[in-house]
């Protein structure tokens, strides 16, 4: 199983990752002639306290997205009530420390736009629906987490 | 609000739908054009079928489901 393994920040589980459109809104781009925005490369926390991935609104407006869905969403800011949110289908990447590995590469995942993610140090929260797919291990006596996908 | 006129569809629609719980279904403007197992087969045909015209995505439930975030965070559009 691919895994990478890095140092837990003061933040937390943080990594780098990649945020890009979803390989279909790609194709539809394509055929429309459009050009195809670039990756953009972000700052994430795993956050096992999501059930759902949150993206920066500066990421998801470099990509020029339209929102494909809609979902509600309970945060300490809707003071414990859902309020209905827009979702976006994104590609997810992240890149293995050790080049002989393979990435982490989900080509269309739902996430939802939220803001106060930059002034908290990263860009997005790789939540739960993320870590359905992994083996999360947080090894807090030695200061290391480690991915597995 | 965005995707308003697919959202109202789902609203009207499910009762229907109800019978197809847990699947993804796709909507576009008035037309309810299927349902999918996976959230990604869905938005792939959303994407073949309308290009980038507006259409919507939502999982199936009955009672709506709401995602739980504990961190401070504002959800918000983009």
């Amino acid at each position: 199983m691919p895994h990478f393994t890095l140092q837990i920040s003061p933040q937390g589980a943080i990594l780098n990752a990649l945020i890009g459109l979803s390989e279909a809104r790609q194709g539809a781009l394509k055929a429309a002639g459009q050009a195809i925005p670039n990756l953009v490369p972000i700052r994430a926390l795993v956050d096992t306290g999501a059930s759902a991935t949150c993206v920066d609104p500066s990421v998801l407006q470099a990509l020029n997205l339209s929102p494909t869905g809609n979902t509600m969403v309970v945060t300490p800011s809707t003071g414990g009530k859902p309020a209905a949110v827009d979702q976006y289908d994104v590609g997810l990447i992240v890149p293995p420390a050790d080049r002989n590995q393979v990435p982490l590469i989900m080509t269309t995942l739902p996430v939802i736009c939220a803001e106060l993610l930059v002034s908290q140090g990263f860009h997005a929260l790789i939540g739960r629906d993320v870590l359905r797919q992994c083996v999360f291990s947080y090894n807090g006596s030695i200061g290391l987490f480690t991915l597995a996908y | 609000m965005a995707l308003e006129k697919e959202l109202e569809t789902y609203k009207n629609k499910l009762p229907e739908l109800k019978q197809h719980e847990g699947k993804f279904v796709l909507i576009h403007g008035e037309e309810v054009v299927d349902t999918f197992t996976s959230y990604e087969d869905a938005i792939k045909e959303g994407y073949k079928k309308f290009g980038l015209k507006p259409f919507l995505v939502k999982q199936i439930h009955s009672i709506e489901q709401a995602q739980f975030v504990s961190r401070f965070i504002t959800p918000c559009s983009v």
